[in-house]
C-alpha cells in the first residue's frame, strides 16, 4: 500500500500544527480560516504534496472551529460561520458556563466535520465520474451555474452578478493562452503593461491581497477599536460539561451536519448561511425551542455542527468539478495547483493515493481539532487577547512571503497583493461581493476556453441549450437558483424583521 | 423554417481575433450590469459619493486617517524599499529581513494607543525576533525564495 508510506509522523505533525494555527487564527476576531490558509501558504512551498495537503487541511478545519471561541466568550464570531454560536454561547458564558458551551461546540464540530468527510468520501467520486462525461458545453454551463448560485444568494443579487462578472473580466487580462488553444495575443491591457501582465494576475497574490491585506485595512480604518466594550469572560468555575447534554440531540446533529454539508457543496454560499439555516431549522422543528437564544445547548449544537460540516462539503465541488465551494477552498485550489494537482473530474481517478491521503488528513484534522480544543480550551481562549498591533504587521509580512515566492521571486506579485488589498477595501465600501468576484476570477479563464471551444466546434449558440439532456438539466438548475433567490427576496421583503 | 431561425444563432470565430471574442462579451455584460446598478441606485449614488468624500476628508464619521493612510504609506514604502534593496543583496533574503524588521516595528508603533516603556521594548523585540525567525525558517531551512 503506497498510502501508508505517506502517513509519516511528519504528516500527522503538520496536521496538528495546521489545526492549532488554524484554531488560533479562527479564535482571533477578524481573522478567518481563509486568512490562515493564505498567510501560512508559503510554508507549504517547502513541503511535498502530501505534507502540504496535511498542513492546509489542518488550517482549514482548525480555522473554522476556532471561530467559536470569541463567539462564546466575547459575543463576536471569530469567523462568519460562527455567527449563530453567539446566540446561545454568549448567554451561557455570561451565566458561568463558558467552558461547557465551548465543549458542546467542540463535540458538535467534530461530529459535523466527520460527517462531511464521510459525504465527501462517498459523494465526490460519484460526482467526478459523472462529470468526466461532460463536454465543453456542459463544463461551461457548470461554471455558469456556479456563478448564478453564488450571485443569486448574495445580499444584493445585482451586485453579486456584477461582482462575479467583474471577477471573470479580471481573469481575462493577459494573453489568450496558446496552450489552451488560443492565439497568444494580449487583451484588456495597455502596451506598457504587457511586460508584467503577459500571464495575467497570479491567483494567489490576488487572493492573499483580498483576504489578508484588506482585513488589515478595514481594521486600520476603524482604529483597532475593541468592539466588545468588555473583556472576555473567564472560563474558571461554572457548570461542568457532560456528554449527557447530547442526549436527544442526534437528530439535530445529523440535520445540521447535512445542511452544512449541502450548503458547502453549493459553490460560494459560505458558512454563515449554513449555520443560520441549521439554527433556524432547529428552532422550527425541535420539540422545545423556547430557550434558544437564551443559552440553549441545542443552538450551539446546530450552529457548530453545521459550520464544520461545511469543510467536507466545500471540498466536493473542488475535487470533483474543480469549482471551489467557498473562499478558503478558493485559496486551496491555488495551493493545490502549486503542488502540481489539477483538481477536476479526473483528479480522483488519476490520483487515487492523494485522494485517500486527503480523506485521512481531513479525518485526522477533525480528530486533532477535538483533542487540541477539548483539552486545551482554557489556554486557547487566551488567544483572543493577543493585541492586533503585534499580529497585523506580521500578517502583512507573511503575505509578502506568500506573494513573492509563488512564482519563485517576482516582485510584481507583491505589488499585485497591494493592488488587490486596496481593491478589496474599495469593493467592501461600494458593496461589491468578494466571494462571487473571487470565484469568477478563478473560473473565468476556463469559462472562456469552454465557451469559445463550444462555438468553434458547433458554430451555433443553440448548442448550449440542445447539446444533451445534461445541458438542459443544468439550465433548469440555473433557472431554479434564480427563481429561488427571487422567492427568498420577496418573502424577506414581506417579513422585514428577521428572527434572530 | 426551424433551421432558418437557428441560423440566426450561427457564430464563427476568426482565429486571429479569437482573443477578443469572449472578453468583448464579458465587457458588454459588465457595462450593462453597471448601467442597471446606476439606474436602480442613482438616488443613493450621489449622496453616497458625497458622504464618502466627507468621511475621507475627515469632516464626517469615524475614520482613523492616521492608521489607514499610515498603513498604506508604510506598506507601499516597505514593498518599494524591499525591491530596491533586493538589488543590493540578490537572492539572500536580507532585503526582506532588514525591511521587515523596520516595517513590523513602525507599523506596530502606528497601531499602539498608549506607548509605555515596557510596550516599546516588547515592540522592538517582536520586530527583531519575528522577521528573523521567519527569514531563518523560510529562507535558510526551507530554501524559499525571499526578496
Amino acid at each position: 500500500m503506497d498510502i501508508l508510506s505517506h502517513l509519516t509522523p511528519m504528516f500527522f505533525g503538520l496536521i496538528a500544527a495546521g489545526t492549532l494555527i488554524g484554531i488560533i487564527f479562527g479564535a482571533i476576531p477578524g481573522m478567518t480560516a481563509t486568512m490562515a490558509v493564505a498567510v501560512c501558504l508559503p510554508l507549504t512551498y517547502a513541503f511535498g504534496l502530501t505534507n502540504g495537503i496535511a498542513l492546509l487541511l489542518g488550517l482549514y478545519v482548525g480555522g473554522i472551529s476556532g471561530g467559536m471561541v470569541p463567539a462564546v466568550l466575547i459575543n463576536i464570531p471569530g469567523t462568519p460561520s460562527s455567527i449563530t454560536t453567539t446566540f446561545d454561547g454568549y448567554p451561557m458564558a455570561r451565566r458561568g458556563e463558558g467552558e461547557r458551551a465551548l465543549k458542546i461546540g467542540i463535540v458538535a464540530s467534530v461530529f459535523g466535520g466527520l460527517f462531511s468527510a464521510a459525504v465527501l468520501f462517498f459523494f465526490a467520486p460519484v460526482l467526478a465520474d459523472f462529470a468526466i462525461k461532460f463536454s465543453y458545453v456542459e463544463k461551461f454551463l457548470i461554471i455558469l451555474l456556479a456563478l448564478t448560485v453564488i450571485a443569486s444568494l448574495c445580499s444584493n443579487m445585482l451586485m453579486g452578478i456584477f461582482s462575479g462578472v467583474l471577477g471573470v473580466w479580471l481573469s481575462l487580462i493577459g494573453t489568450y493562452s496558446i496552450t489552451e488553444g488560443g492565439n497568444g495575443e494580449p487583451r484588456l491591457m495597455f502596451d506598457f503593461m504587457q511586460y508584467y501582465l503577459i500571464d495575467g494576475f497570479s491567483l494567489l497574490p490576488v487572493l492573499i491581497g483580498i483576504f489578508g491585506l484588506t482585513t488589515v485595512l478595514l481594521d486600520a480604518e476603524k482604529g483597532f477599536k475593541d468592539d466588545t466594550g468588555q473583556g472576555p469572560i473567564s472560563l474558571k468555575g461554572g457548570a461542568k460539561f457532560k456528554f449527557s447534554v447530547f442526549k436527544g440531540q442526534l437528530l439535530n446533529l445529523v440535520r445540521s451536519s447535512s445542511i452544512g454539508t449541502f450548503i458547502g457543496i453549493l459553490p460560494g454560499v459560505g458558512g454563515s448561511a449554513a449555520s443560520v439555516l441549521a439554527y433556524s431549522q432547529e428552532k422550527n422543528f425541535s420539540r422545545d425551542s423556547s430557550q434558544m437564544g437564551k443559552g440553549a445547548p441545542q443552538g450551539i449544537v446546530a450552529s457548530e455542527s453545521s459550520n464544520n460540516a461545511l469543510t467536507g462539503g466545500a471540498l466536493v465541488p473542488l475535487l470533483s468539478l474543480g469549482i471551489p465551494g467557498d473562499s478558503t477552498t478558493a485559496i486551496l485550489i491555488g495551493a493545490f495547483t502549486l503542488q502540481g494537482i489539477q483538481v477536476g473530474p479526473l483528479f480522483i481517478g488519476n490520483n487515487i493515493d492523494t485522494w485517500y491521503v486527503m480523506i485521512i488528513a481531513l479525518l485526522a484534522a477533525n480528530v486533532m481539532m477535538f483533542g487540541i480544543m477539548y483539552f486545551a480550551i482554557r489556554h486557547i481562549a487566551k488567544v483572543i487577547e493577543v493585541p492586533k498591533y503585534i499580529l497585523y504587521p506580521l500578517i502583512i509580512m507573511m503575505c509578502v512571503v506568500g506573494a513573492y515566492a509563488i512564482n519563485y521571486g517576482i516582485m510584481f506579485d507583491v505589488w499585485t497583493l497591494l493592488l488587490f488589498g486596496i481593491f478589496g477595501w474599495v469593493a467592501h465600501k461600494i458593496g461589491l461581493e468578494t466571494v462571487p468576484l473571487i470565484i469568477g476570477f478563478i473560473l473565468g479563464k476556463s469559462a472562456e476556453v469552454y465557451f469559445v471551444k463550444s462555438i468553434e466546434s458547433y458554430g451555433n449558440l443553440s448548442i448550449f441549450f440542445t447539446k444533451s439532456p445534461i445541458a438542459m438539466f443544468l439550465w433548469v438548475l440555473i433557472a431554479v437558483s434564480v427563481a429561488f433567490a427571487i422567492y427568498l427576496r420577496v418573502r424577506n421583503s414581506r417579513q422585514p424583521t428577521i428572527e434572530s | 423554417m426551424e433551421s432558418q431561425w437557428l441560423s440566426l444563432l450561427d457564430v464563427s470565430i476568426d482565429f486571429d481575433q479569437s482573443h477578443l471574442f469572449f472578453p468583448r462579451i464579458v465587457t458588454w455584460i459588465l457595462v450593462i450590469l453597471l448601467a442597471m446598478i446606476v439606474i436602480t441606485r442613482y438616488r443613493l449614488l450621489v449622496p453616497g459619493l458625497k458622504r464618502a468624500g466627507r468621511v475621507l476628508a475627515g469632516r464626517e464619521g469615524e475614520f482613523d486617517h492616521k492608521r489607514f493612510f499610515g498603513t498604506l504609506a508604510l506598506t507601499t514604502a516597505y514593498f518599494y524599499l524591499m525591491s530596491v534593496l533586493s538589488d543590493v543583496f540578490p537572492n539572500t533574503g536580507y532585503s526582506f529581513l532588514i525591511m521587515s524588521v523596520l516595517f513590523v516595528f513602525l507599523l506596530s508603533l502606528l497601531y499602539v494607543d498608549h506607548l509605555t516603556r515596557r510596550l516599546f521594548i516588547i515592540l522592538v523585540l517582536n520586530a527583531l525576533i519575528a522577521p528573523t525567525l521567519a527569514w531563518y525558517v523560510l529562507a535558510q531551512l526551507f530554501r524559499i525564495t525571499l526578496p
